[in-house]
């Protein structure tokens, strides 16, 4: 086996990831290559370090909390979160009652939409466009003078007309 | 009190409860700042800003994961935040000599054992800090604070298989460099 993946399964071992079979191949191979065996104990020395590094470090300074205390409360008076969990979310459903509220009064109040009276809304109700004027049409010129002004007229206009 | 009901009670308002929790955790998010920084000031102004953070967001905390991964999560990200400001305030390059500072053969063995430990110490201290940042924070939670696999997962939010390959990337890396820094009786011994 390869000694650079001897290193992954070295550095796995460290972390009892390794199953029989791998840890028998690493027991194997560091047996028989002294410059993996070297490396084992270079990654051995190095963690036992990095593991023991906390005992050195320094203590917290004193009255952490006492520190904390008056911090936290500047951030409780100016916390977004707060207000909106105060305020915000009971807004919500009071929002939304008053918008029922008004759409049920738009309906009541509200004066009916107007009657559809062009020609595709009347042809849509399946009536009679000229309806209106029927009675009209139906009444029969019996003025004498509107008579003579309508032959009138079509002497006048005689000569324009398209005779075939 | 179990850890839980302190957290719900901390989020109804308590400062009793979340006074516990600070009380509980404080040491940790220091070492943690502290591991990461080596400088008692920064760390401790950082687990300040920490449970300033964590205090804020606590409302938002829904009970997905345990309430030290996720104020564990909440650590690593401010303490990357300083680290990215740090790093762009000022450039600290990696002198392979910094720790040792490569005293000569004969001075070292005169040295006391107490001494020798220190310098390594100093050593492996300038090796991690020389490291990019991610190697620096799989380090430190993986082998300085030992946390499990499975919780560096979910505090950095990242694959089990990323966990792996990253922390092989770094002790190798922390190895090389340490080796090189030192000193040459100590190297001669290794």
């Amino acid at each position: 086996m390869k000694c650079r993946k001897i290193e992954k399964f070295i550095l796995r071992s460290f972390d009892n990831r390794l199953n029989r079979e791998e840890k028998d191949m690493l027991t194997f191979h560091l047996k028989n290559c002294p410059k993996c065996q070297t490396l084992y104990h270079e990654y051995q020395e190095l963690l036992i370090s990095l593991r023991s590094s906390t005992d050195d470090f320094p203590e917290f300074k004193p009255y952490f909390w006492e520190r904390l205390q008056p911090r936290l409360k500047e951030q409780k008076q100016y916390d977004p979160w707060q207000l909106w969990k105060t305020w915000g979310l009971r807004a919500i459903p009071l929002s939304i009652l008053m918008i029922i509220l008004l759409v049920s009064a738009s309906l009541f109040i509200l004066p009916p939409p107007s009657e559809d009276l062009s020609d595709s809304g009347i042809l849509l109700r399946d009536q009679n466009p000229f309806q209106e004027s029927l009675p009209l049409l139906a009444e029969e010129v019996e003025n004498p003078n509107m008579m003579l002004i309508f032959t009138a007229l079509e002497e006048k206009n005689g000569a324009r007309r398209y005779s075939p | 009190m179990k850890e839980k009901d302190l957290v719900h009670k901390a989020q109804s308002g308590s400062e009793e409860a979340f006074a516990a929790l600070v009380k509980k955790y404080r040491i940790k998010m220091f070492n943690l700042a502290y591991s990461l920084t080596h400088s008692q000031e920064a760390a401790d102004d950082l687990a300040q800003d920490i449970f300033i953070k964590a205090y804020i967001s606590l409302p938002k905390f829904q009970h997905k994961s345990e309430f030290g991964t996720w104020l564990y999560r909440i650590g690593v990200n401010t303490i990357k935040d300083h680290l990215r400001k740090e790093s762009r305030a000022k450039i600290i390059p990696y002198d392979e000599n910094l720790a040792g500072h490569a005293p000569q053969v004969d001075e070292l063995a005169q040295r006391e054992k107490e001494q020798e430990d220190t310098d390594r110490k100093q050593a492996l201290y300038a090796a991690i800090r020389s490291l990019p940042e991610k190697y620096r924070i799989i380090l430190t939670l993986r082998d300085i604070q030992g946390y499990p696999y499975g919780e560096i997962v979910k505090i950095l939010k990242i694959s089990p298989g990323t966990v792996d390959s990253r922390l092989h990337r770094a002790r190798k890396m922390l190895r090389k460099k340490w080796a090189a820094s030192k000193p040459p009786l100590l190297r001669r011994q290794a």
